[in-house]
C-alpha cells in the first residue's frame, strides 16, 4: 500500500481520502496484532533475562556477602536480626517456619495428589459392625485441586519472600558500608503510615482480590482441563481427573459426534455479539439524543424531564425487568389492553414461546434494554455535552454551520472521543449482561436445533446465560462452563485489544484537550 | 431588503416554535412510557379481587390485602437480609474502594502499572465463572443457604477493589500539589489522606456508598446460587423472582407488585436525595473510562 | 538558617530520561539563590529533590551538614510555596496557615499568636475566616507564603510563586518578597523561568538548560560575563544581538568586522583577549541592544528598519542587515530629535554601530565565551 505524506493526502479527492483511510485502518490491524505478539515475545524475553539476572545476583550476593548474609540463604531473616532489624527478621523467620510447617503437614499431601486429582474414589466396603456393604468415601478431587492450587500459590509466595530476604541483606550491607543508618523496626512501622502507606492501604483489597477472584479464576481455568461435572463431582459420585485439551476439542471441532457443541456455541456467540452491538449503540445514540433535546435552549422544565428519567435508575432492575417481562406476557397487561381497545384480535406472543419465533423476542429485549438504559446514558451525555466549550459552537455558527453540521462535526466527534473507552467497556459489559436477558426471557424461546447439547438453549440466550444454565442444569457440566468462560474471555480480550490498538480516537489522546 | 430580513427572522422564530413543540411531544410521550410500568405496579399492588395476572390496569376492588400478605410471608426475612447486606456492603466496600483508588491515584510504586493491567485482564473473565468455586468454598465454610447473608457480604466486598476506576478518576482531579504541600507542612501520608483528601472527596465517597448500597438490592444470580432454594437465606430479588415462576405466579403476582413497591420506595428516596453525587460520579466515570 | 549543599545530584526517570545531570551547588546560610531556565530545564525537579518530593537518583543533598536523601519532606526543616498555591480548599485561611502547627501539636494560643502575626505582616488579617476560593490570586499567594512563614524552617523553597499572577501584581509581589526576605532572614531557594525575577531577587543565580547548570553567579556576573551563548541570550531583555563575524588579530590589537564595518576591541576586553593569546577566528559576536547606537550615514553597519516599537521611554528598533540577520536596537526617546523620531518608519535605511568594550565573543562551535577562565 502506498503511503501518502500529509501534503499529498490533502490533494486527494474525498472518495480517495476515505478509501485511503479505510485501507490504512485495515492495514493497521495485522501490524497491531503483530505488535501484540512482539510484545508478548518481548515480555517472555525480558522474563528470561530478568530470571537470569536474578540468579546471577543470588550467586554474587552469596559470594560477596558476609556470614550474616550467607546464613540468611538458609535461615530467613537471620541477617536482618543480626544487624539489629529485629522486627523484619522475625517476620521473615516466622514466614519460613509457617511455610515449612504447612508443607510438611498439609502441602506435601495435596501436592502429591495434584497430578492425579485423587486415587481412591467412593466405593462399597464391607462393614463388620453393620454386617453389610456400605458406601465409603475416598479422596476429594475438588479439594485436591483447590488446595493444590493454594499450595502452589504459597510456594510462589515463599520463593518471592526468600528472594526479598536476600535482597534485604544485600541492601543492608551496602547501607552499612556507605555509613548510612539502617531502619529500625520502629522506622518500619512508622513508614507504613507514611512513605509505604500504600502497602497498608492495598493489603486488604489485594488479599480479597487474590482469594476471591484470582484463585477462583485459576481454579476454573484448570477445571477446563478436567471432566468435572455432576456425575464426576469428585467426591459423592466419582472422582474427576485431567483430560487435557479434550473439552476444547469438543467445543471447537465441527464434526462432534452426537450433539454439535460448536454449532450451538457459534450460534450463541453470534447473537451475543449482535445483542451487544445493538444494546450498546441504540442506548448510546438515543441517550445522547434525549440529552440534547432536554438541553436544548428554550425547553422548559428541564429538571422535571430529567428527574422522571433518573428516577427509573433508582428502582432495582429485577423489579422493573421482571414486571415488564410479565406485562408483555401472553395474558399480560399489554395484550389485555390492546385486546380491549380492539386493536388486535389475538394476543401477541411477545416472548414467542410457542411458535419459536426468534425475531420478536430478540427485538423485544433490545427495546426493553433501551428503556432501561436511556436514563443512564442521558445522564452521562448531559455531563459531557455541558463540558463542550461553548465557543466551539459559536465559532461554527459564525462559520455558517447548521444544527446537523454542528452535531456531526462537533458534538459527535467530541462525544465519541471522550466516551471511547466507555463504549468499549459498555460493549463488553453488554456481552455479559446476565440480568436483562435472564430476568426478561430466561433465554426463551427454546431453540430446538441448538438444544440438546446441554439442556435447553434459547434464542435470546447469551453466552453468559448459557454458562449459567450449563452449571445449574441437570448434568452440571462444570468443565464445559469453564471452557465457555475462557472463550468469553478470549472474545472480550480480542475486541478490547483491537479497539485499543487500532482506534485512532483512543490513541490521539490530546486531540480534544 | 427589510421585508425579506423580517420574513427570515419570522421564519426562524416559527421553525423554532415548531421544533420545540415536537420536542415537548416526544418528551411527554417518553415520560409516559417510562412511568407507565411503575404506575401499573403500584395500582396492581392494591388489587384484591384476584392474585393472578389480569389484562386490565385499574383494580376493580382496592385494598391493603397484598401488603398484609407480605407481612405474613417470608418477604420480611428477605427484606431484612437484603437490608443487612446492603448496609454492610456500603460500609466495607466503600473503605476498600477508597483505599484502592487513592493508592493508585497517588502512589507510584514498582508494581503499580502491572497491577492495574492485571486487574483489567481479570475483569475480562466473566464473573459467573468464579461462582461455582466460591459457592463450594462458602459451602465448606457453612456460609450458604440459611447462612447466606455473611457469605454474600464476604464475596461482594472481597472483590470490590477491582471497581476503583470511577473514584480513582476523581482523586486524579485533586491537585497533587495539595498532597505535597501537606507533606511539607509535616503530615504523614496517612494524615494527608484523612485530613486533606477525604474532606475534598466527599462527592465520590457518597457516590461510592450509594452505589454500594443499591447494588445488593438488585443482585440476583449469585444470591440465587448461595441461597440455593433456602428461603431464609434469600434476598428480595431471589425470593420475589421465585414468586413469578410458573407454579407461583397465580397466587403471588399481586404480592410481587406490593413487594416491588416496598423495595423501591426507600431505595428511590435515598437515590433522589443523593442524586447530585450520583450524576457527578457517573459522568466523571464515563469520561475517565 | 542553614546552608544547603548539593553534590552530584542526579534525577533519572523510569523511562531513562535524565532530567538533572550531576548538579553541584553550595548554598550559603541566608543566601537567596534563584534557579532560572526555560521550561523543562530541570530547575523545578532540583528544587523538589531538595524538598523531598522527588526521589534522588544519585548524589547527596545536605541541609545544615546533614544528608537528607532518606528523610521525608516533613523532617527536612523546609517550607515551600507552590506555583498554584496549593491552599487546602476546605479550610479557612486561618486553618490553612495553622495546619502545620496543629500537626506539630503546638498549643492553640501559640498558634493564634503566630498566625495573626504572619497575617499582619502579609496584610491578610481581614481574610482569616475566608475559604481560599473567595480570595483573589494575590491574596492566595500571600496565604501560601504565610503558611510557609509560620513553620520557622531552615530553608524556604519557592517554586515559580509569581507565575500565576498578572504582570502588575507580579511586580508588586516581587518587591514584597524582597521585604519578606529581610524579615525572615533565612536561606531561600527560588525557582522561576523569568529572568527579570531572577536578576532582581537573587544573591546568586543558577542558570540551567536541559538538566545542566550553565552558569552560577551574581546578577552582575551573569549579565556582564555570560559563560556561553545560551546564558547571554537568556539574561537581559530584549535579548542580546548575535552576529556571526570574524575576530581579527592585527599587531597586538583586535578588531571585529560585522557586515563590512570594522570596530576595534578596546579596553579590558582587548587586554583580556591578548592575555589569552587569542588568534584570528570566526566568532559569534554578542552585543546588547542598549549598547548599539544609531550612527551617521555611511558609518558602521548598514541595515533596514523593519519594526519600530514605541515603549515609552525608549524605542525598540528591529532592523535587519544585508544577510538578513535581525538586530534589536534600544534608542532612548529622551534627547531624540522629534523629526528624526518621525522618520523612523518601516523600510528606512539606517546605520548602527557600537563601542568596543561592550562586546562578547563566543566560539562558533561550542558557544563558550572566549574569555572564560
Amino acid at each position: 500500500m502506498k503511503k501518502y505524506s500529509d501534503l499529498e493526502f490533502l490533494r486527494l479527492s474525498k472518495g480517495e481520502k476515505f478509501l485511503y483511510k479505510l485501507t490504512s485502518f485495515f492495514a493497521a490491524i495485522p501490524r497491531a496484532i503483530g505488535r501484540f505478539f512482539m510484545k508478548i515475545a518481548l515480555f517472555f524475553k525480558n522474563l528470561g533475562v530478568g530470571f537470569g539476572k536474578e540468579l546471577a545476583d543470588l550467586v554474587m550476593t552469596f559470594k560477596n556477602g558476609d556470614w550474616k548474609t550467607r546464613s540468611s540463604y538458609l535461615v530467613m531473616g537471620f541477617g536482618s536480626i543480626a544487624r539489629g532489624q529485629v522486627l523484619r527478621g522475625l517476620m521473615f523467620l516466622l514466614f519460613e517456619l509457617v511455610f515449612i510447617f504447612y508443607m510438611i503437614f498439609a502441602g506435601a499431601h495435596w501436592l502429591s495428589l495434584l497430578p492425579s486429582l485423587g486415587k481412591i474414589g467412593p466405593h462399597e466396603e464391607y462393614n463388620a459392625v453393620l454386617d453389610a456393604y456400605t458406601r465409603v468415601y475416598g479422596d476429594n478431587s475438588f479439594k485436591i485441586l483447590l488446595y493444590g492450587v493454594l499450595t502452589l500459590f504459597f510456594i510462589v509466595a515463599f520463593i518471592y519472600t526468600w528472594r526479598l530476604n536476600i535482597q534485604q541483606n544485600k541492601l543492608a550491607e551496602e547501607y552499612l558500608k556507605s555509613g548510612r543508618r539502617l531502619k529500625t523496626g520502629q522506622d518500619d512501622l512508622r513508614s507504613l503510615v507514611d512513605e509505604q502507606f500504600y502497602k497498608t492501604l492495598l493489603a486488604l483489597p489485594l488479599t480479597g482480590i487474590m482469594v476471591f477472584t484470582v484463585m477462583p479464576i485459576v481454579f476454573m481455568i484448570l477445571v477446563a482441563f478436567t471432566n468435572y461435572d455432576g456425575a464426576h463431582d469428585g467426591y459423592n459420585n466419582a472422582l474427576f481427573g485431567w483430560v487435557g485439551l479434550d473439552n476444547f476439542r469438543t467445543l471447537l471441532s465441527w464434526s462432534g459426534s452426537g450433539v454439535n457443541y460448536s454449532a450451538t456455541f457459534g450460534e450463541i456467540l453470534t447473537w451475543t455479539l449482535i445483542w451487544a452491538f445493538f444494546a450498546t449503540f441504540t442506548n448510546y445514540f438515543l441517550g445522547m439524543f434525549v440529552a440534547m433535546m432536554i438541553n436544548k435552549k428554550g425547553i422548559k422544565l428541564k429538571k422535571v424531564w430529567r428527574t422522571i428519567l433518573v428516577m427509573t435508575i433508582a428502582i432495582p432492575q429485577f423489579i422493573s425487568l421482571l414486571y415488564v417481562s410479565k406485562m408483555f406476557a401472553k395474558n399480560g397487561i399489554v395484550n389485555g389492553v390492546l385486546l380491549d381497545l380492539g386493536w388486535i384480535k389475538q394476543a401477541i406472543d411477545f416472548w414467542g414461546s410457542q411458535e419459536h419465533n426468534a425475531l420478536l423476542p430478540r427485538v423485544m429485549v433490545i427495546l426493553i434494554n433501551i428503556w432501561i438504559g436511556i436514563p443512564y446514558l442521558m445522564l452521562i451525555a448531559t455531563g459531557i455535552l455541558m463540558n463542550i466549550p461553548a465557543d466551539l459552537y459559536e465559532s461554527s455558527r459564525i462559520d455558517g454551520a447548521n444544527a446537523w453540521q454542528q452535531y456531526t462535526k462537533i458534538t459527535l466527534p467530541y462525544m465519541l472521543f471522550i466516551t471511547g473507552p466507555y463504549l468499549l467497556t459498555s460493549f463488553t459489559g453488554n456481552m455479559n449482561n446476565f440480568n436483562v436477558i435472564f430476568l426478561l426471557t430466561g433465554g426463551a424461546p427454546t431453540n430446538a436445533a441448538a438444544s440438546g447439547a446441554s439442556g435447553s438453549v434459547g434464542f435470546t440466550d447469551l453466552l453468559i446465560t448459557w454458562l449459567f444454565k450449563i452449571t445449574t442444569g441437570a448434568e452440571a457440566q462444570y468443565y464445559l462452563a469453564s471452557v465457555v468462560g475462557i472463550m468469553v474471555f478470549v472474545v472480550v480480550a480480542v475486541i478490547s485489544l483491537v479497539v485499543y490498538n487500532v482506534l485512532p480516537s483512543i490513541k490521539n489522546e490530546e486531540d480534544f484537550q | 431588503m427589510n421585508e425579506t430580513l423580517e420574513k427570515r427572522s419570522m421564519g426562524l422564530r416559527a421553525s423554532r416554535t415548531i421544533s420545540n413543540t415536537i420536542i415537548y411531544v416526544i418528551l411527554i410521550v417518553m415520560s409516559v412510557v417510562w412511568l407507565i410500568p411503575f404506575f401499573c405496579i403500584v395500582l396492581q399492588s392494591f388489587r384484591i379481587e384476584s392474585t393472578w395476572q389480569v389484562g386490565y390496569v385499574i383494580p376493580r376492588q382496592w385494598g391493603w390485602d397484598n401488603y398484609r400478605a407480605l407481612w405474613n410471608s417470608d418477604f420480611k426475612r428477605w427484606y431484612l437480609n437484603t437490608f443487612i447486606i446492603a448496609l454492610a456492603v456500603a460500609a466495607l466496600q466503600t473503605i476498600i474502594v477508597l483505599c484502592m483508588s487513592y493508592t493508585l491515584s497517588r502512589f507510584r510504586f514498582k508494581m503499580r502499572d502491572g497491577l492495574m493491567r492485571f486487574m483489567l485482564i481479570l475483569g475480562m473473565f466473566p464473573g459467573m465463572l468464579t461462582m461455582i468455586i466460591l459457592y463450594r468454598v462458602l459451602k465448606d465454610l457453612g456460609l450458604t443457604q440459611a447462612n447466606a447473608v455473611p457469605g454474600l457480604i464476604l464475596v461482594y466486598v472481597a472483590s470490590s477493589g477491582m471497581g476503583y476506576y470511577v473514584s480513582k478518576g476523581f482523586f486524579d482531579t485533586i491537585p497533587k500539589s495539595l498532597d505535597e504541600a501537606a507533606r511539607v507542612d509535616g503530615a504523614t501520608r496517612a494524615q494527608v489522606l484523612y485530613k486533606i483528601i477525604l474532606p475534598l472527596a466527599k462527592p465520590i465517597v457518597i457516590y461510592t456508598i450509594l452505589t454500594a448500597f443499591m447494588a445488593p438490592w438488585g443482585d440476583f444470580v449469585f444470591a440465587k446460587y448461595v441461597s440455593f432454594g433456602t428461603s431464609a437465606g434469600m434476598n428480595v430479588a431471589v425470593g420475589m423472582w421465585s414468586w413469578l415462576q410458573q407454579d407461583m405466579i397465580g397466587q403471588k403476582y399481586t404480592m410481587f407488585c406490593a413487594g416491588g413497591v416496598i423495595v423501591a420506595i426507600p431505595v428511590t428516596i435515598l437515590f433522589m436525595c443523593l442524586q447530585k453525587y450520583y450524576v457527578e460520579g457517573v459522568t466523571g466515570g464515563a469520561v475517565k473510562g | 538558617m542553614a546552608s544547603v549543599k548539593l553534590t552530584k545530584v542526579k534525577k533519572v526517570y523510569d523511562n531513562k530520561v535524565v532530567a538533572v545531570h550531576d548538579f553541584d551547588l553550595d548554598i550559603k546560610d541566608k543566601e537567596f539563590i534563584v534557579f532560572v531556565g526555560p521550561s523543562g530545564c530541570g530547575k523545578s525537579t532540583t528544587l523538589r529533590m531538595v524538598a523531598g518530593l522527588e526521589d534522588i537518583s544519585g548524589g547527596t543533598v545536605e541541609i545544615d551538614g546533614e544528608v537528607v536523601n532518606d528523610l521525608q519532606p516533613k523532617d527536612r526543616g523546609i517550607a515551600m510555596v507552590f506555583q498554584n498555591y496549593a491552599l487546602y480548599p476546605h479550610m479557612t485561611v486561618y486553618d490553612n496557615i495553622a495546619f502545620s502547627l496543629r500537626l506539630q501539636k503546638v498549643p492553640e494560643d501559640v498558634i493564634y499568636e503566630k498566625v495573626t502575626n504572619a497575617a499582619e505582616i502579609l496584610g491578610i488579617t481581614d481574610y482569616l475566616m475566608r475559604k481560599p476560593r473567595a480570595l483573589s490570586g494575590g491574596q492566595r499567594q500571600r496565604v501560601a507564603i504565610g503558611r510557609a512563614m509560620v513553620r520557622n524552617s531552615k530553608v524556604f523553597l519557592m517554586d515559580e510563586p509569581l507565575s500565576n499572577l498578572d504582570a502588575k501584581l507580579r511586580n508588586q509581589m516581587r518587591a514584597e518578597i524582597i521585604l519578606l526576605r529581610q524579615k525572615l532572614d533565612t536561606t531561600f531557594i527560588y525557582v522561576t523561568h523569568d529572568q527579570t525575577e531572577a536578576m532582581t531577587l537573587g544573591d546568586r543565580i543558577v542558570i540551567m538548560k536541559d538538566g545542566y547548570i550553565q552558569q552560577v553567579g551574581t546578577p552582575t556576573e551573569v549579565f556582564e560575563m555570560p559563560k556561553n551563548l545560551f546564558v547571554a541570550e537568556f539574561i537581559g531583555a530584549p535579548k542580546m544581538n548575535i552576529m556571526r563575524t570574524e575576530l581579527v588579530a592585527e599587531g597586538g590589537k583586535y578588531f571585529v568586522t560585522p557586515f563590512g564595518a570594522k570596530i576595534e576591541v578596546d579596553g579590558e576586553k582587548g587586554k583580556a583577549l591578548a592575555a589569552k593569546g587569542q588568534k584570528s577566528a570566526a566568532i559569534d559576536l554578542g552585543v546588547r541592544p542598549e549598547h548599539i547606537v544609531l550612527a551617521k550615514q555611511g558609518e558602521g553597519i548598514p541595515c533596514v528598519l523593519e519594526v519600530n516599537e514605541m515603549m515609552g521611554s525608549e524605542l525598540h528598533l528591529h532592523v535587519y542587515t544585508e544577510d538578513g540577520t535581525r538586530l534589536i536596537v534600544r534608542v532612548p526617546t529622551i534627547g531624540l530629535d522629534p523629526a528624526e523620531r518621525e522618520s523612523l518608519v518601516q523600510g528606512k535605511k539606517l546605520f548602527v554601530t557600537f563601542e568596543g568594550k561592550v562586546m562578547h565573543f563566543f566560539d562558533t562551535e561550542s558557544g563558550e565565551n572566549l574569555l572564560n577562565d
